[in-house]
């Protein structure tokens, strides 16, 4: 696990606490019922907190796995 | 605080703790404050299980009309401008023109009815916490942004009178915009674009400072209770003993006005009942003198006991403490030296230390005001004003009890000692559970209430609630002890019981039992009793009664009390008719 996989879960763990280690980095809002809107707004936040960054609301609604939000910070923010 | 430490927080409260629910009403998407809220609560009651709920988005006043429900402990309302007149925000687009205006204070000034009327309306057990708008109006008034128009002091007034109103309920308290302005800079408090997309106006930042102070009027620190003060350098500028008592100075044109000030609150916090005493290092006969002069805004009368010698500080400070008979952790000591505070504080780790700024006028101004936080509280009771006067007394009368092993009977029989049991409107006076919640020392079992805890099942007729006041030819100790309990067949079960030290040595405690036994008519009172490290004096009340100190709940049968306690010389006033059983 690379070094913002591992932030990121440390995020979910936080946001998700009942969530499975092993479930954390196959997690989406599809398929996980505490993940809604609200968790989303959330979420975002904790992960601002966790990398010192501000995510662009624009992409909220892009924002709905594990597996996005770690692309979009490599992505958009350029963390590795 | 980071909303991950808060989430973290709230994660970890106890999942079977009593809840403790509380009801946030906001107009805006409450997410970041119910958070913050939840984790400061949490904090504060870290036995409890937090739970804040929401109201409706957009319908601040709908939440407040018919969603608190009544086993709320708390309502935290927060208003912002919008919630006046949807105009007065940024996501509808209803007008700021100047043809608007009218309309928008019209509509504003019903909103506030409105909502007034609706805060009103919650019981009084549950309590009110609101915050008043934190963001800037909109750029909905004709004026530049640097005049304040006559529109928008209309809307102010409107909102001022308001927040009066509300302020004068028994049951609410308003976050203060001064001290809310001073930790959450206004300027960095709005985000628009989150208000736009997710419907939170607030910083994360700014979500913080109001929670966490919508959380301090929901479950308020304890505030202190006596003030320990030097005198040179301090009470004031100047050296006693070498410039002599009328040389000292605490006045504007000697440019000592700083002392002046610290005397003033000394003097303010006294009539609001706080103690105060004196710990100087000095010579006592110059001392008297300078305490004498006419123009000392804190007169001597006022400040008890008050030790000066050449002694340690520390020994001063525990003799302060055993007169008051508090213990060091309701107690600031102030001094201008830091190793006299530091001797002190090592003595007495508890205990707040603060330095004295006698030359640092930034530090005084922020010092002034921490003494008014330390010491502040809700409201000021008449018991407040006698309470030094009783503290004398009492320690009068323990120097007799330390120097003849308890006080003389005839000396007892003599004081004209009445004593008043309140047994109507005791359940809602608020004196009774601020005693109930700081009493250590004579508590049956620790145990503290919040306002919703103790109203509740007060309307069972079983269930009792009393008061006891005080009174002897020394003058009154105002309400001094509480018992709550309830009636089963013909035992009482009593949950609560305390009594301030400040009524030791005077068989209160007895006549509370036998005045019980007897308007009962019950024939066994059974106590819910529960050692705590301070509740000592309570333990050797039980032991004198059953020859060993209890561990664990006592029972006490009418014929063992009548046979071993003491003669009582008291008056006895109640506000009912026996009840026969």
């Amino acid at each position: 696990m690379d070094e913002i996989n591992r932030r990121l879960s440390n995020c979910f763990r936080i946001v998700f606490p009942d969530l499975p280690e092993s479930d954390i980095g196959a997690a989406k809002q599809s398929t996980l019922r505490e993940w809604d809107s609200v968790t989303t707004i959330a979420l975002v936040n904790v992960v601002e907190e966790e990398f010192g960054i501000q995510l662009d609301l624009d992409y909220l609604g892009e924002l709905d796995s594990f597996e996005a939000i770690a692309e979009h910070l490599k992505t958009a923010h350029s963390l590795s | 605080m980071k909303l991950t430490d808060a989430i973290k927080i709230m994660n970890q409260g106890p999942a079977d703790g009593i809840p403790f629910p509380v009801t946030l009403a906001c107009g805006f998407s409450p997410l970041h404050v119910q958070t913050f809220l939840a984790a400061q609560l949490q904090k504060t009651l870290p036995e409890r299980k937090i739970r804040v709920q929401t109201g409706l988005y957009g319908n601040l006043a709908g939440t407040i009309e018919g969603m608190i429900p009544p086993e709320s402990q708390a309502a935290a309302i927060v208003l912002e401008w919008p919630d006046l007149d949807p105009r007065l925000g940024y996501r509808q687009t209803g007008g700021w023109g100047p043809s608007d205006l009218a309309d928008i204070l019209v509509h504003s000034e019903r909103m506030l009815q409105r909502l007034e009327a609706a805060i009103q309306r919650i019981p009084s057990s549950i309590k009110v916490a609101l915050c008043l708008p934190t963001l800037a109006l909109p750029p909905v008034f004709f004026t530049p942004g640097w005049q304040a128009s006559e529109a928008e002091m209309r809307l102010c007034r409107g909102l001022l009178v308001f927040a009066a109103n509300i302020a004068s309920l028994p049951n609410a308290a308003i976050v203060s915009r001064q001290q809310l302005d001073e930790v959450s800079d206004p300027a960095t408090r709005f985000d628009l674009k989150s208000e736009l997309f997710i419907g939170i106006p607030y910083t994360l930042s700014h979500s913080y400072q109001v929670a966490a102070a919508l959380g301090r009027l929901i479950q308020p620190f304890a505030p202190k209770k006596g003030l320990i003060t030097d005198l040179d350098d301090t009470l004031w500028k100047g050296i006693v003993g070498e410039i002599g008592p009328d040389r000292v100075a605490w006045d504007l044109d000697s440019h000592n006005q700083i002392h002046g000030l610290y005397q003033q609150i000394l003097r303010a916090l006294a009539e609001q009942g706080v103690l105060v005493a004196i710990a100087s290092k000095n010579d006592p006969g110059v001392v008297a003198k300078a305490l004498e002069r006419q123009d000392i805004l804190i007169s001597s009368d006022k400040m008890f006991p008050v030790e000066v010698h050449w002694n340690a500080k520390s020994g001063s400070v525990e003799r302060i403490l055993s007169a008051w008979n508090i213990g060091a952790d309701s107690v600031v000591f102030v001094d201008d030296s830091p190793m006299e505070l530091a001797e002190v504080k090592a003595t007495h780790p508890g205990m707040e230390c603060l330095l004295f700024p006698k030359s640092d006028y930034a530090t005084a101004a922020k010092f002034l005001r921490q003494l008014r936080d330390l010491f502040g509280k809700s409201k000021v009771t008449a018991e407040d004003a006698i309470r030094l006067d009783s503290i004398r007394q009492s320690a009068a009368l323990q120097q007799m009890v330390e120097e003849g092993g308890s006080p003389p009977e005839a000396f007892l029989a003599e004081m004209k000692a009445r004593i008043t049991l309140d047994f109507q409107g005791a359940g809602a006076d608020p004196r009774v559970l601020e005693l109930v919640n700081k009493t250590n020392q004579f508590n049956l079992n620790g145990r503290r209430y919040t306002e919703s805890d103790w109203s509740r099942n007060l309307d069972d007729p079983n269930n009792f609630v009393v008061s006891v006041a005080y009174d002897d030819k020394f003058g009154p100790l105002g309400k001094i002890a509480v018992l709550r309990g309830k009636r089963i067949d013909r035992v009482l079960h009593i949950a609560a019981w305390v009594m301030s030290c400040r009524a030791f040595a005077r068989r209160i405690e007895f006549q509370c039992l036998r005045v019980l036994f007897e308007h009962f008519d019950a024939e066994a009172i059974s106590f819910d009793f529960i050692p705590t490290p301070k509740n000592g004096p309570v333990q050797e009340f039980f032991a004198g009664l059953s020859d060993e100190k209890p561990v664990t709940a006592v029972r006490l049968d009418r014929k063992t009390f009548d046979s071993r306690r003491p003669a009582l010389h008291h008056t006895v006033t109640t506000n009912l008719e026996p009840i026969a059983i």
